[in-house]
């Protein structure tokens, strides 16, 4: 019996369901739709539906796309990095615990629901837009809802927990006794926090951001339900080709693009941040010792990132930290 | 000792931030007792939602539509999964790399090109090869909702068998117990709290997935949120905040025993949500 046998059914289920229709996807998008009522033909391979999708009319659309994956993934990070470093460094940790339950509800709610919500909120004849009224903040009624800025507020608010959640375990795993050392060595709060914490934490803060990144920017119901014609999402394009225009192949061709915006965004994403960090990385060197074999198996391993596992190590040993 | 101003500023940003978080779920709540005709516009406070879930036949059928595939999906997903975690935990080699590396094209690949790419396939399946099973509505759903799960539930149970030392697993064998026996008794009874967490896990995931859902679908089967994401072009009525309202009280309990069976099970309470945002 192979090794794997166990796997085979998982491993077929999911060839079957999720590799073979993504790959016809892919071979429908060299083709092209036959007349009005044909979705698609695959007799003349072509690169065309790429151009066409590439055209202007939909070329807006991956842009605004883009603006709104980097943008809502920005915020997503400035807003939740001082909540995750909140609940794991500040909050007492009896309460950590109903604090996480607290992140996770949302992030449980149904998604369609949630962000129904807040159309009722940012809604012209809602209570927001009455209030606002009244206290005298603007003039007329609020004018946000169906425009990209109401989208921004949905895609934050639908991913934040997913980038809270991450950065929350990785300010846990740094724990206290390296924050007291940096103390204890003369640093401020300030300078522990950028020269201790934040490096020790960079796995947690890599998972949020492509944990926000790469599902918003396949997000089809924030847009549908907040962005109305003035919030165009690719998803959504990609959507109606299939159900309303049934020109298969020009959907097909705009979904392997979409893969492929995201793919090439995280690798040059990936290549700034390296670039840019590289004078801090130099500067600031940990030494890691090896970790105590008295500690026992850790329950849960990562895998995510072998930096996250160097972590907890370094958190029963106090690690030199070489400054020139 | 007196609190420094960093200290109040992050306080206050996080109780900030919370009240972001809870704001629409907040008004999905309080909209649920509305007896306007519309969502939007408050009338009054009663419970004609809630009875609109027992005197309206299409959202009592959405709703048990939606039940019945996410359990079906969920076990569909817990058997597949589980199988693949143990042989990753306990039979590792170079084919768990490749392994992992379609489950993790499984979590990232947006659902849309997931649903898009379904539809046509099962069309494909059902039409043109004559399985006629693929033309079934509650099948469709069963399959599209299984993807994602499966590689949660593997990447859960996995984690599980990896932190447990294969010893207990060894010292069976060595007292004759046959592959099968040990299976039974000794691996699957060790992975078991990760099992239940897996399989609560993917009913929820298949109770709230939309997107999916919306493209395989076949009228007649329509899940409770596609059923809502209709109502949206037709015009949101409140019963809609209070079916929601109920299933998420229904998606609470379920995480709130996930959140019990792990614990039980001696995990932390970073180590839980960890493993129900399955990473």
């Amino acid at each position: 019996m192979p090794r794997f046998a166990l796997a085979i059914p998982a491993w077929a289920w999911l060839v079957t369901f999720f590799v073979a229709p993504v790959a016809m996807v892919v071979w429908f998008s060299f083709g092209y739709k036959p007349g009005i009522f044909g979705t698609h033909a695959n007799d003349v391979l072509s690169f065309d539906r790429y151009l066409e999708a590439l055209s202007p009319t939909f070329f807006t659309t991956f842009l605004n796309t883009l603006w709104i994956g980097l943008a809502g993934t920005a915020l997503c990070l400035v807003i939740g990095l001082p909540v995750a470093y909140w609940m794991a460094v500040k909050a007492p940790p009896s309460r950590r615990g109903l604090l996480l339950a607290l992140v996770m509800v949302p992030f449980w709610t149904n998604f369609l629901v949630r962000t129904i919500g807040w159309q009722v909120i940012l809604a012209p004849e809602g209570w927001l837009s009455t209030l606002l009224q009244g206290v005298g903040v603007i003039d007329g009624p609020l004018d946000i809802l169906y425009t990209r800025t109401a989208v921004l507020i949905g895609v934050v608010y639908n991913y934040l927990p997913l980038m809270i959640l991450p950065l929350y375990v990785a300010f846990d795993r740094v724990g206290n006794p390296l924050r007291e050392a940096s103390k204890d060595l003369g640093a401020g709060k300030w300078r522990t926090f950028a020269r201790v914490t934040l490096p020790l934490a960079r796995p947690g803060v890599i998972a949020g951001v492509l944990l926000v990144f790469i599902p918003l920017m396949g997000d089809y119901i924030t847009a549908t339900v907040l962005g109305g014609a003035k919030g165009n999402m690719v998803g959504q394009l990609v959507a109606s080709q299939f159900q309303t225009a049934q020109n298969w192949a020009l959907g097909s061709a705009m979904a392997v693009l979409l893969i492929l915006v995201i793919m090439v965004t995280v690798a040059l994403g990936a290549l700034v941040v390296w670039l840019a960090t590289l004078p801090f990385r130099s500067r600031n060197r940990l030494v890691l010792g090896e970790p105590p074999s008295t500690r026992a198996a850790p329950a849960a391993p990562s895998g995510a990132d072998s930096a996250a596992d160097t972590a907890p190590a370094a958190a029963d040993r106090v690690p030199e930290e070489v400054a020139s | 000792m007196k609190r420094s101003w960093s200290d109040v500023a992050l306080s206050v940003w996080g109780v900030l931030v919370f009240l972001f978080l809870f704001a629409p779920i907040i008004v999905i709540i309080v909209s649920a007792f509305n007896t306007g005709r519309l969502l939007v516009a408050w009338d009054g406070f009663g419970f004609d939602g809630f009875i609109a879930l027992l005197a309206k036949p299409a959202i009592r059928d959405a709703v048990w539509v939606s039940v019945q595939t996410g359990a079906i999906a969920a076990l569909v997903a817990t058997v597949l999964g589980t199988l693949a975690g143990i042989a990753m935990a306990r039979h590792p080699g170079k084919w768990v790399f490749w392994f992992i590396g379609l489950l993790l094209l499984v979590s990232v690949t947006p659902e849309i090109v997931d649903a898009v790419a379904l539809l046509p396939w099962l069309v494909f399946l059902g039409q043109d090869l004559g399985l006629a099973l693929f033309s079934d509505g509650v099948v469709r759903l069963v399959v599209g909702h299984s993807l994602f799960a499966t590689a949660v539930v593997s990447y859960i149970v996995r984690a599980r068998l990896v932190g447990l030392d294969a010893q207990l697993e060894e010292a069976s064998s060595d007292l004759y117990a046959k592959p099968l026996t040990t299976f039974r008794r000794v691996t699957l009874p060790l992975a078991m709290p990760a099992v239940l967490a897996g399989f609560l896990l993917s009913f929820t995931l298949s109770l709230d997935n939309t997107v999916i859902a919306a493209f395989v679908q076949v009228s007649g089967t329509t899940p409770w949120p596609v059923y809502v994401l209709s109502a949206l072009r037709s015009g949101l009525r409140p019963e809609i905040a209070s079916v929601s309202t109920i299933m998420l009280v229904l998606t609470l309990v379920a995480l709130g025993l996930v959140a019990f069976v792990l614990r039980r099970a001696g995990d932390s309470a970073t180590q839980i949500a960890r493993t129900m945002t399955g990473n």
